[in-house]
């Protein structure tokens, strides 16, 4: 029982800070916690530059991380050296973006999907060959791709090649960082109704990390929403849609295109730029494009509470701009 | 890529045909020469000298290509001499481009300090002048062959870093090497099964181009009298030989001269083809 309600992925107070030089401290990551539960998606979704690709890149360990610490089912990861790294190597993987840089253009996709199993030492011979058709299949491939080059496949196949690799070695957890936003939208949905399947057959968890929002809302259970490093509100999928709290979340989702035209849309437009993550000053990250930005916001930062239930958000004024959305979406009807 | 494709490829490339077929040609005639020359290539005999090429007129006991100043017979000396040149440029071509690739992944992988040193080395490298630095070698170390080696190890290794790392730099933060690293690949796998096929394109085109420059360093020595010690022969002092007689017996120069030519062409030609055929991405 309690084994079960041990999340796959624990995030606490995770930090990534680059220095750069001639201008201080560019603050990508800057103390975020979530957690996945087995089978779980998590959604992680902000603009451009908020920080999310670094967060799965933290998770996969091809940044170091600043501070804060990445569980495994309650053991450390970050710190992990030798075998049990290699363990966790196998348990946690990860899907890139650009299905055109993830495979190496020299090698056949049967050299690629082979990789694992020879930096692990897994099975041989037939055996492997075995798995990897079996894999192949499983992502909807056929068998002649091991003979090809990556160039000579399209980009929705390429990506299923980039899942195949993830799954060779039969992880539990699965970074999806933006995995179709590079694609068209007839094979994104091939390879989210993909993901989706594979996830109920060999109960994977996702960190599904994208800014489409529409992607995020059909594949995920939770969602977290990030700005400039920070998360600044987190609740079940259904709740942060239906119940935005955060000015910044009710601003992205009132940007999000509607099919019926003949329904008016009161979008927010949100002045000014992101400031620079560089050196961020105290206070609320949101503070300079708020639209209820208010004297304490520049100066004390918000923490993230749960103000109901399992939605959590980071603002002072989170009952007023609960306000704003409603009047928003009476204006709508 | 299978084995029916690569030879489909090899004899769809003319360059890697042409190339190849001269190359191998070359190379057997001057390996084998032993088994068919009649004449010393050492042996002088100022009676016979600077006779003019008989061709096959007096069969293979005749002057085929004429003799020289010293009257050695040049066909055998062109044959020798090619055997020469061609382990010279052989070991030549390899041991720098050895030390160059590994030096230039190492530089253009990890970036930072270790990049740094070696770039700077390279550059102190580059402002030594070849000649200088081949006087120095040989007054130091005495003319032989080894040494001529080292020169041509020394002088030519920074071009194999430049290529490798420039080449390196391009892919080092790709997310296929990220990936690998994902699945748990140490920095040595990834270099060597990763990153090193990426860079065998460019290193084979540098290599077979170096091939010509290589012969015409150690011809450039030896001109100079430091490179293969006299008196055996080698192409690039046969031409130096010949100089003076340029306008009465010109066939001193021009056949080693025209050989010289037509191997340089032959390997440019064979590394051509070599990327062609190596390239996945060239569709016929």
């Amino acid at each position: 029982m309690e084994k079960q309600n041990l999340p796959v992925i624990e995030v606490r107070n995770l930090k990534k800070h680059f220095k750069v030089k001639n201008k201080g401290v560019l603050h990508a990551v800057d103390g975020i916690s979530f957690s996945v539960m087995p089978g779980e998606t998590l959604g992680l979704v902000g603009e451009s530059g908020c920080g999310k690709s670094t967060v799965g890149n933290v998770i996969m360990r091809l940044h170091k991380a600043t501070d804060g610490e990445v569980l495994y089912k309650g053991s450390s990861v970050l710190d992990s050296k030798g075998d049990e790294s290699m363990d966790f190597r196998k348990k946690i993987q990860i899907i890139f973006q650009d299905p055109y840089s993830s495979l190496n253009p020299k090698k056949t996709i049967q050299s690629i999907m082979e990789e694992s199993y020879r930096i692990h030492n897994l099975c041989s011979g037939n055996e492997r060959r075995q798995r990897i058709e079996e894999i192949i299949e499983l992502c909807g491939l056929e068998k002649y791709v091991l003979e090809k080059y990556p160039h000579e496949l399209d980009g929705g196949k390429r990506q299923l090649v980039g899942i195949a690799r993830a799954l060779s070695l039969g992880p539990e957890f699965i970074v999806c960082d933006e995995p179709v936003s590079s694609l068209d939208v007839s094979i994104q949905a091939t390879i989210i109704n993909l993901l989706m399947d594979l996830q109920k057959k060999m109960n994977l968890s996702f960190l599904f990390i994208s800014h489409d929002l529409s992607v995020v809302r059909h594949i995920s259970q939770k969602v977290a929403v990030m700005y400039l490093g920070q998360i600044i509100e987190m609740a079940q999928t259904d709740e942060i849609f239906a119940n935005a709290l955060h000015p910044y979340t009710i601003a992205l989702l009132s940007a999000v295109p509607k099919i019926n035209f003949k329904e008016k849309t009161n979008r927010i437009v949100l002045t000014g730029d992101v400031p620079s993550p560089i050196n961020p000053g105290e206070g609320c990250r949101f503070a300079p494009r708020c639209f209820l930005c208010r004297d304490i916001c520049k100066t004390q930062k918000p923490d993230l509470k749960e103000v109901e239930p399992g939605h959590y958000t980071a603002c002072h004024f989170y009952e007023e701009s609960r306000e704003k959305a409603r009047e928003l979406e009476a204006g709508r009807k | 890529m299978k084995k029916s494709e690569l030879l489909r490829r090899m004899k769809k490339s003319k360059f890697f045909v042409i190339g190849l077929v001269i190359a191998v040609f070359v190379t057997l005639a001057a390996f084998t020469s032993p088994l068919f020359v009649v004449h010393d290539p050492i042996q002088s005999d100022l009676r016979k000298r600077l006779i003019s090429p008989e061709f096959l007129a007096n069969g293979i006991n005749g002057y085929i290509l004429g003799t020289d100043a010293l009257g050695q017979d040049i066909f055998t000396r062109l044959v020798t001499g090619c055997r020469i040149s061609l382990l010279i440029a052989a070991a030549g071509v390899l041991i720098p481009a050895l030390i160059g690739t590994a030096l230039g992944a190492i530089a253009g992988f990890f970036g930072g300090t270790i990049d740094n040193v070696i770039m700077r080395i390279c550059d102190i490298q580059l402002s030594i002048p070849t000649m200088v630095l081949a006087i120095t070698v040989m007054a130091i170390f005495g003319n032989s062959v080894p040494n001529l080696l080292l020169v041509l190890a020394i002088v030519g290794w920074t071009s194999y870093t430049r290529v490798v790392r420039g080449s390196v730099m391009g892919i080092r933060n790709s997310e296929f090497i990220q990936a690998s690293r994902v699945l748990g690949a140490s920095n040595a796998r990834i270099l060597i099964t990763q990153v090193l096929p990426c860079v065998l394109t460019p290193l084979i085109i540098l290599m077979s181009q170096q091939i010509g420059f290589v012969i015409l360093t150690e011809a450039n020595l030896s001109f100079l009298g430091m490179g293969v010690p006299l008196p055996n022969p080698s192409l690039g002092s046969m031409i130096a030989d010949g100089r003076e007689y340029i306008a009465t017996a010109p066939w001193t120069v021009v056949v080693p001269g025209v050989t010289l030519m037509i191997i340089v062409l032959a390997f440019n030609f064979l590394g051509d083809g070599v990327r062609d055929i190596l390239d996945p991405k060239n569709k016929d």
